[in-house]
């Protein structure tokens, strides 16, 4: 009882800062959800669950949605392959190892704000250094097909370092020994890659995976800063639409809906990943 | 047990904000007691254009003149949005950290809605608001009363190039269909020159865009309070804006990125013919070096046959805190910064455009600055965006269905009746 008690003191700073921080935040935009709120005409009314039912009709939360499961599909599986085979590449004995590792991580060191302005000024329809390059005439951010693309390859661009660091730590921690082994069984490059490499690193990739899609799943200053959510709507994100909603035409009760539902949205993902994760790799 | 550590801790806890607010609270006193022998106004503001120092000056003229009021200039981030965004989470929260704010023309019917704003009736006489464009003045009446007094004012203006249409001996078009057959036959077989630009990024700029098609074409958003956004006029201005790029090849596909200042480089390069933008850039392509200097003219943008010409307005108005706690003071130094002195002196140093229109026959500001006399008629012609506290709803329907027509996934017909039932909706459940 006494150990008890001694722990409840220690943890109480971390629960009371958290309970400050997240907990009673999110409890409060729950809350707003549950009402109708108009700043400017001073409406605040309890409604219940009002706000849900005109999201499920409303097409451009399903276009929002519809929108950021791509964007985080694509861009959380090019980020994987690539980061992979940048951690492959890394992982093997070159000069200058260290430095190429330092290099790598530039585009995640650069502010995403900072990133988005310059890719806007790469993706310039008029003399953007992309079209130059590939001597074409796209107009990447105006073109509805175009923009939500141009906005992915930018995501790519910026956290492929961070998945080719961590599956790159991942990588070191196989013993040598393994592939060794293996070898003296006859196993060539792909059948190595294929029966060690691979499932000793599936936990971190599960790791890079749930970090990966959390985070493009929220994504928010990439597309506000690089379109604004245009052509038409075709890069607007759930974020994009709920800071729309909450802070330029103040529906503070709808917006938090919004909110709410990307919050949920983000746990599914998690625990989902999770329960995979527990499956799969034994819960180790 | 557990319960006695719970308690324990709040406690602590308790304790701990006690002291917290002991330190802050120690600092106020001394604020209120510089308050009161000299009266400290704060006014609000976004990024003042040109010399930051031409400003100063015009602050401590009022100090001059006002003994015992003292203002402190603090400038917002340069968006709008965040300005926006700063004020309203301010304004609900009651807060009188500022007292004098300048507001863009479509914010003045929210926040005297929301209740924000002192009433400024009584700073702006019969006489002197006969003096006022007629936009700006629609833009800061509510109900009758007046709950801003108009800074400075902007409008969509058409730039173009006179050394070009000079040379094939054109005038400005004064009709869409004159202005598609110049930029074409002026752009044929080049690839280095784009016929008509202007702004088709999905944004505020767009909607003060496509609204000056929508009125010369005799259609509008609102009719007294309605939505009238289905009409054969609206419809003909899409089709328009869409053909401009698709059709007639005159715009490049690229318009439907640009915002203010991506068009100014095109045009400022010497890369366009035509360009829609507001009056700021005149003064840049007038500067040493530019490519432009002295090849261009601007113009009131064109209509469809047998219709006026139309410009969106633009423009920042001043308002006063309604939670403001030197009223008078607040309203003194507004009634100085929106005078006609204060804007004629503005208009020199940093080329605000006054709202008061018999500055555009002052001989020294017609000396500087020759093509006032021409805008004064673009401005008399300057239009607000529905006057509406739910305009900031409104456009954030009609920014994505616009950009739809415009990069060519919505026809004009389909676009309309979206929006118009969208907007119909938020009038009618919002209310």
């Amino acid at each position: 009882m006494r150990r008890v008690e001694t722990g409840t003191w220690f943890v109480m700073p971390a629960i009371l800062l958290l309970a400050a921080v997240t907990i009673f935040p999110i409890m409060d935009v729950v809350y707003l959800s549950l009402h109708r709120k108009l700043l400017i005409f001073g409406i605040s009314e309890f409604t219940g669950l009002q706000n849900y039912r005109f999201l499920l009709q409303d097409e451009r939360f399903w276009r929002a949605l519809s929108n950021t499961i791509y964007f985080t599909g694509l861009s959380v599986v090019l980020e994987v392959v690539l980061g992979l085979a940048l951690a492959l590449l890394m992982n093997r004995a070159f000069r200058g190892k260290g430095l190429v590792r330092a290099l790598v991580l530039v585009p995640w060191a650069i502010p995403t704000v900072v990133s988005a302005k310059m890719w806007e000024w790469i993706y310039n329809g008029d003399f953007g250094v992309l079209n130059y390059l590939l001597g074409t005439k796209v107009n990447w951010l105006g073109d509805p097909f175009w923009a939500l693309h141009a906005a992915i390859i930018m995501d790519v661009w910026k956290t492929t370092p961070f998945a080719a660091i961590l599956l790159l730590a991942g990588l070191q921690l196989i013993p040598a020994d393994l592939y060794s082994a293996a070898r003296v069984d006859g196993a060539g490059p792909v059948r190595l890659f294929r029966y060690v490499t691979l499932p000793l690193l599936k936990p971190v990739i599960l790791i890079v995976l749930i970090f990966r899609s959390l985070d493009a799943f929220r994504v928010f200053d990439a597309v506000y800063v690089l379109t604004g959510g245009g052509p038409a709507n075709t890069t607007e994100t759930l974020s994009v639409y709920a800071y729309k909603v909450l802070f330029q035409t103040l529906q503070i009760g709808y917006g938090s809906a919004l909110a709410v539902t990307v919050f949920v949205c983000v746990g599914l993902i998690a625990t989902g990943y999770i329960l995979l994760m527990g499956r799969k790799a034994g819960l180790r | 047990m557990t319960r006695i550590s719970l308690k324990r801790c709040l406690f602590a806890l308790f304790a701990g904000f006690l002291m917290l607010c002991g330190l802050a609270c120690s600092e106020t006193p001394a604020d209120h007691e510089k308050a009161d022998d000299a009266v400290t106004i704060v006014f609000k503001h976004g990024k003042i254009q040109g010399d930051a120092e031409h400003f100063r000056q015009l602050l401590l003229r009022f100090e001059k003149e006002n003994p015992g009021i003292h203002v402190t200039g603090q400038a917002l981030p340069s968006s709008t949005d965040e300005q926006h965004q700063f004020y309203v989470i301010n304004l609900d929260a009651g807060s009188a950290d500022f007292d004098v704010l300048s507001m863009d023309v479509i914010w003045v019917p929210e926040f005297a809605r929301a209740g924000w704003l002192r009433d400024l009736s009584a700073l702006l006489p019969e006489a002197e608001r006969r003096d006022i464009f007629p936009g700006p003045l629609k833009a800061v009446t509510s109900n009758g009363r007046i709950y801003a007094i108009p800074w400075y004012i902007d409008a969509g203006l058409l730039y173009y190039r006179k050394d070009l249409l000079d040379g094939v001996g054109a005038k400005p078009p004064a009709t869409w269909g004159e202005l598609v057959r110049l930029a074409g036959e002026m752009t044929k077989g080049s690839e280095d020159i784009y016929g008509f630009i202007w702004q088709g990024k999905q944004y505020e700029g767009l909607v003060c865009n496509v609204l000056e098609y929508l009125w010369s074409h005799g259609g509008d958003v609102l009719e007294d309070g309605k939505v009238v956004l289905n009409s054969p006029g609206n419809i003909a201005a899409l089709t328009l804006m869409r053909d401009l790029i698709a059709k007639h090849r005159i715009s490049p596909p690229l318009v439907t990125t640009l915002v203010e200042e991506s068009s100014r480089h095109i045009f400022g390069n010497g890369r366009a013919v035509f360009m829609r933008n507001w009056p700021y850039a005149w003064n840049i392509f007038q500067r040493n070096g530019s490519p432009v200097k002295g090849r261009i003219g601007v113009a009131p943008l064109p209509a469809a046959p047998g219709q006026p010409s139309a410009s969106t307005l633009g423009g920042w108005q001043i308002g006063v805190n309604r939670n403001s706690r030197h009223p008078q003071a607040a309203e003194r130094f507004v009634r100085f910064i929106t005078s006609r002195e204060s804007q004629k002196t503005m208009a020199l140093t940093i080329g605000y455009k006054p709202t008061r229109r018999s500055l555009y026959r002052d001989p020294d500001l017609i000396r500087q600055q020759p093509f006032i006399t021409g805008l004064h008629d673009i401005f008399m012609n300057a239009r607000p965006r529905p006057v509406s506290p739910y305009y900031m709803m409104m456009t954030q329907i009609l920014q994505p269905e616009f950009s739809a027509v415009i990069s060519g996934i919505k026809t004009p017909a389909e676009a309309l009746a979206s929006a118009d039932r969208q907007i119909r909706h938020v009038l009618g459940v919002e209310r």
